[in-house]
């Protein structure tokens, strides 16, 4: 029943332009979180080398 | 609109917020850095190298002194060293290291482009020693083990730099391509600057707003490497000041005891444990002034001098006041190698012709050459004693006495 009952409420919200154009906002900016949480960390690591002076 | 092209509209409603986000983030960790800069300046963080989101809160941070350099600050671990001398703010101001081993002018320049407005004003000091210009080539693995992609990119995408200097860095940091083999477009980019005509000047800008973006994104993970440091650590922001008058000429003679308890197997001033480098160089007499003609050539035609006109011109362009420390040859070890003194002097004459046109304060300390605990070695490394020279210079450039 409760399947139902939420199915229909994501329905009509995405049929709602309003919501539904939030929605697809929301989708893209989580896109985009998802993409700088994957590969967003920086690297700042510098070559190993001994140090043989001059 | 919207019920036609929905994904369309949704994406562009998307890049302010993403903008704005960033923005945010931006500031936050701006303000996080500059609460925490005085805290973090006498630790050895590797961000603080290899990022510049550190670097640049402490230039703008009125009471800390940046010092730029190499092996020479790093070597000696002794109490004298001028960020752990001047950690309690003595005379107001605090010191923090900017320098690894192996660490060149070009390196350097890399580093302080980075900052570029943030530096206009805002007093740094350049640490060099004659190693460089007098002893041996910057070896790619040396400069590979200082190099990182934010500051390559930040020197050569700068909007605050001349065409001129970048591409002097550029000819520069073609030199080793082991850094590049990795990013194929700033090898690209890098080719087209060391090579001018309309072509490659039109590439050049066709390329820079990538750059400029790549460095963005840069920035912003150095932002959060730097948050994450800061997570990692429990720091306390409030830090201790105790002002006090500098008996300096009692921490001279404190500091020349120390020096000497570390030099007692030689007797030209060298460590104890690098006079096994020398020993046998030593161990038959060589001809006084036998390596001269070799030392001259080699100082006239040091690549060295190139990478510091770079260095000096990224300074001038961002409108810093810096001060060129260099320090002194040891004289006596030096001619016991077979470089006269008047040979030696090259360096100092030569320094000065190159620093000369920038107009830059420069102290050599050349004066010191007759005084072997100065440096731990012919390299010049700062010892205990020549880290109190050092200190008292920098207390009074801070200061404003020197001119």
């Amino acid at each position: 029943m409760w399947i139902k009952r939420l199915t229909t409420f994501f329905t009509d919200a995405y049929t709602n332009p309003k919501i539904k154009a939030t929605l697809l906002v929301l989708y893209y900016l989580a896109i985009i979180a998802g993409l700088i949480i994957m590969y967003g960390k920086g690297d700042f690591s510098t070559v190993k080398f001994v140090y043989q002076g001059f | 609109m919207m019920k036609r092209t929905p994904h369309l509209t949704a994406g562009i409603i998307s890049v302010p917020i993403l903008v704005a986000a960033m923005l945010g983030f931006n500031f936050y960790a701006e303000s996080l850095e500059s609460k925490y800069i005085n805290a973090l300046a006498p630790l050895d963080i590797r961000q603080a190298r290899n990022g510049s989101a550190l670097q640049r809160a402490a230039v703008q941070q009125p009471d800390l002194l940046p010092i730029y350099g190499s092996s020479e600050i790093t070597m000696v671990a002794t109490d004298y060293q001028a960020n752990i001398f001047f950690q309690s703010y003595p005379t107001g101001f605090a010191v923090i290291d900017i320098a690894n081993l192996g660490m060149s002018s070009i390196t350097m320049a890399q580093n302080l482009a980075a900052l570029g407005p943030a530096l206009k004003g805002r007093k740094v000091v350049i640490s060099i020693t004659p190693a460089p210009f007098t002893m041996g080539a910057l070896s790619e693995q040396y400069y590979a083990g200082n190099y990182t992609r934010l500051h390559a990119y930040e020197i050569i995408f700068s909007p605050y730099l001349s065409l001129d200097t970048k591409s002097a860095a550029a000819k520069r940091m073609l030199d080793f391509p082991s850094t590049l083999q990795a990013d194929p477009f700033l090898k690209l980019t890098l080719a087209a600057l060391n090579k001018p005509s309309l072509p490659t000047r039109m590439f050049y800008y066709i390329a820079w707003p990538f750059g400029e973006l790549q460095a963005i994104v840069m920035r912003l993970q150095d932002h959060a490497a730097v948050i994450a440091y800061l997570q990692a650590h429990s720091i306390n922001p409030d830090i201790q000041r105790e002002a006090r008058t500098i008996d300096w000429s009692g921490t001279l003679t404190a500091a020349l005891e120390e020096q000497k308890m570390h030099t007692l197997n030689n007797p030209y001033g060298v460590e104890d444990t690098k006079w096994k480098n020398y020993e046998n160089l030593l161990s038959s007499p060589i001809v006084p002034g036998l390596g001269d003609n070799r030392f001259i050539r080699y100082v006239q035609g040091a690549r060295e001098w190139d990478d510091l006109k770079i260095l000096l011109s990224v300074l001038q362009e961002l409108g810093a006041k810096p001060l060129i420390l260099s320090r002194p040859m040891n004289i006596h070890l030096w001619e016991a190698l077979g470089v006269s003194e008047q040979a030696q002097n090259t360096f100092y004459t030569k320094l000065h012709d190159v620093t000369g046109p920038y107009n830059v304060l420069v102290i050599d300390y050349r004066e010191y050459g007759t005084d072997i605990y100065f440096s731990i070695d012919q390299a010049s490394h700062t010892s205990r004693k020549g880290w109190v020279y050092v200190d008292q210079t920098l207390d009074n450039f801070f200061h404003g006495r020197i001119h």
